[in-house]
């Protein structure tokens, strides 16, 4: 206590009042600085994105119109009043940017829109300049959007820098943009531009009938994408053809067998699968099963639907392939001493099968076109990828490509259902010189359009229309 | 025999069809094309060209409310009552033809099924290369939304947690809800649907874990049809709607602008916003 005497003499009282308010200045400067360290001065980049352009995906090409977003969250004190984004060398642009470009005032969560602000955009060469036509709010959260840039063909790591202006006049550099990576233009991206310049696709795409369905722009654009959903859609039905086979032949038995109950579940099945739309089935097996507590991947649940519905027709086509066995052989076969399992399996099956395999092949060339139904759930298959491309462009040619994928397998095939049909008649007149089972041959047609008289007796199916002239069902 | 007759004749079928597309896309559209072949480039003053006389056709896909929808078996919704409000300032009866979305530029530019295109198009750039955009008349924002059985996924983390490798989002294809989502989440997986409706059924049965789409839509979804979702992000990214015309009509075109204009000064774009939105 008696050394407080000592202090008034070093500090005189004015003194340390001066030390008194320094100290609480430093203070509250270092607690501001603890506090807002980051929006000192800054305007933070929160996003930084370019719209993909590829037909599908996330990928932003080079060489390809694309729009550039930025967002970012100026600081609390910070009143803007220009903001310029450098774009890397190489960087393209068309009208669009200094068009159509935007700026939008939002709340910091981005949800809501606080207003469009007034600007005027001007390029020079790769750098984008925005200048407000009033100085933004302090602390706004802004969206910048510039249309028509177009990246370097190569693609790669695309580093864009930034500064903005502020009221005073003072120009500082925008915080740390991501850099975009940017995918080199791929093959079909190269094709197209080169396309789109030239001046016979000019010529041809003023036709507006040839722009809308064979613009070769979009042609050779969608060709790699619908070329997924070919795939797609050839892995769908390569296993759920000869999934149906097997369910189709049992369904064709219990049609035929001696049991009633098996005879009326199969008829149940077979009539309410054929008597419903397979859109439906889609549906519901899409949008129903899973509330049911079944979940099946999309790709499985497609492959099952298919498989289901395919197996339906397939029960008749068989059904029909089987009673139309001269009633002789069966008998032939029993006489022998076969039981009734070897009758149908070592007898009557191998004489159905070249009989029904035409149909079948009919039947097969539905179920590839039927793969198109998936699309309404959201089955990436050829049309689903050309419907994409449609909505986006508005032109039909992805439809024109899409159909070209069918045609490709059905062209073929359906060749080589003409070419088994005229072997198969050749057969059957062979086994008539032969003078085989003659006495059951009037009762039962023997030639194919004989197993297309059964067929269509039930639920007229579309399966056989196709192929037999001489078809008196209809 | 029979079948061979049939050939013939759905072959020549085919081949009038054809003649027409190529000659003239849809026989409506034959006074406009007639004078463009008379006198080409000419500055004229153009007429609008309507497919029937007095009547503005408008085509749109009823399956995105509250923009348009079906309701007893009518159409409603918010462009339903404005093009009525457009087609009265017009003087014309307003007839509206139901189409699937990614039909509607197509069958505008072919022409002979609509006049206008009415189904919630956002203005995009690569959309106007093919047809013409007119005056905006709502803007629009996205939105997510998830199950309210999904607790991983909630308002203050959606950001992250919709961008990440399994989720699945539900979207309309070819909307401006499926670019959002691929620029903005490139992690997850895009998942496209026919329409809106779809969309909402695939989350709710599992096949999706989000679907996002324009901001009314979402809200009126899970208004009406899904109170077992919620909305988990709000996104304000400001897209303009606007209807679509043939770039052959550009007379069409300048006179619905006209009228938006209009209704937009006289309030009544305002007063159609509170009633649907």
């Amino acid at each position: 206590m008696n050394k407080t005497p000592c202090f008034p003499p070093v500090f005189s009282g004015s003194a340390l009042r001066a030390l008194g308010r320094l100290a609480s200045v430093v203070l509250a400067a270092m607690m501001l600085l603890a506090l807002v360290p980051a929006s000192a001065l800054a305007l933070d980049t929160a996003k930084c994105t370019a719209r993909p352009n590829g037909s599908t995906g996330s990928e932003v090409y080079g060489g390809t119109e694309t729009r550039v977003t930025w967002e970012g969250q100026a600081a609390a004190d910070e009143a803007i009043t220009g903001l310029s984004i450098v774009f890397p060398r190489g960087t393209t642009f068309n009208d669009d940017t200094t068009g159509k470009a935007r700026i939008t005032l939002l709340t910091a969560d981005q949800s809501q829109r606080l207003g469009f602000l007034d600007a005027d955009y001007s390029l020079d060469g790769e750098t984008f300049t925005a200048t407000l036509d009033e100085p933004a709010q302090a602390g706004g959260y802004l969206r910048v959007e510039i249309y028509g840039v177009f990246f370097p063909v190569a693609g790669g790591e695309m580093a864009l820098n930034g500064s903005y202006a502020l009221e005073d006049g003072t120009t500082l550099p925008v915080e740390d943009i991501q850099p975009l990576t940017v995918t080199g233009v791929s093959t079909t991206g190269q094709i197209t531009s080169w396309l789109s310049d030239q001046e016979w696709v000019q010529a041809w795409n003023s036709n507006r009938f040839l722009r809308m369905f064979l613009n070769p722009v979009i042609i050779v654009d969608s060709f790699p994408i619908v070329f997924q959903g070919f795939l797609m859609a050839v892995a769908i039905v390569a296993i759920a053809f000869p999934l149906a086979i097997p369910l189709g032949l049992c369904l064709s038995l219990m049609r035929m067998a001696k049991l009633r109950v098996l005879r009326g579940l199969a008829s149940l099945y077979v009539n309410v699968v054929r008597g419903t739309p397979l859109f439906l089935q889609i549906y519901i097996a899409f949008f129903g099963l899973p509330l049911a507590g079944l979940s099946i991947d999309k790709f499985p649940l497609g492959v099952i639907v298919l498989a289901m519905n395919s197996a339906a027709y397939l029960c008749e086509i068989f059904r029909a392939g089987i009673q139309s066995i001269p009633a002789g052989q069966n008998e032939a076969a029993r006489s022998l001493g076969m039981n009734a399992a070897q009758t149908m399996i070592f007898v009557i099956i191998p004489q159905t099968v070249r009989r029904v395999i035409p149909t079948m092949t009919s039947e097969f060339i539905l179920l590839y076109k039927d793969t198109s139904m998936l699309a309404a759930v959201g089955v990436m298959e050829v049309v689903m990828y050309a419907k994409t491309i449609v909505a986006s462009t508005g032109s039909i040619t992805p439809y024109i490509v899409a159909a070209c994928f069918y045609l490709v397998i059905t062209l073929p095939l359906a060749k080589v259902v003409g070419r088994l049909e005229a072997r198969l008649a050749g057969g059957g007149r062979r086994r008539k010189r032969q003078g085989g089972a003659g006495a059951a041959r009037p009762l039962q047609g023997t030639d194919s359009a004989g197993v297309t008289a059964y067929v269509t007796d039930a639920l007229t199916s579309q399966p056989v229309i196709k192929n037999d002239a001489p078809d008196a069902g209809r | 025999m029979k079948m061979k007759k049939w050939g013939v004749l759905a072959v020549s079928a085919a081949m009038v069809a054809a003649l027409g597309l190529f000659g003239c896309s849809g026989g409506d559209a034959k006074p406009a094309e007639d004078k463009k072949a008379e006198e080409p480039k000419t500055e004229a003053p153009a007429e609008m060209t309507l497919m029937k006389e007095g009547t503005l056709t408008i085509l749109s896909s009823p399956d995105y409310p509250p923009f348009e929808n079906l309701e007893n078996g009518e159409i409603v919704g918010y462009e339903v009552d404005l093009f009525n409000a457009i087609a009265d300032e017009m003087g014309l009866k307003l007839e509206i033809q139901p189409l699937q979305f990614d039909g509607i530029i197509p069958a505008i530019q072919a022409g002979g099924q609509g006049d206008v295109g009415v189904s919630g198009f956002s203005v995009d750039p690569e959309r106007a290369q093919q047809i013409d955009f007119t005056e905006t008349f709502y803007i629009d924002d996205q939105a997510v939304a998830v199950m309210n059985s999904n607790t991983e996924i909630t308002s203050d983390n959606a950001a992250q947690a919709l961008n990440q490798e399994g989720v699945i989002i539900a979207v309309q294809s070819g909307t401006t809800g499926e670019a959002y989502v691929q620029e903005n989440f490139p992690n997850a997986t895009v998942q496209p649907y026919g329409n809106g409706t779809d969309c909402f059924a695939a989350m709710q049965s599992g096949q999706a874990t989000a679907v996002c789409t324009n901001l009314a839509v979402v809200k009126r979804m899970l208004a009406d049809a899904y109170p077992d979702a919620h909305m988990v992000l709000e996104i304000a990214t400001g897209e303009e709607y606007a209807a679509v015309v043939s770039k052959d009509n550009p007379e069409l075109t300048k006179a619905l602008d006209a009228a938006i204009k209009k209704l937009q000064e006289n309030g009544t774009i305002d007063q159609l916003q509170d009633k649907w939105f």
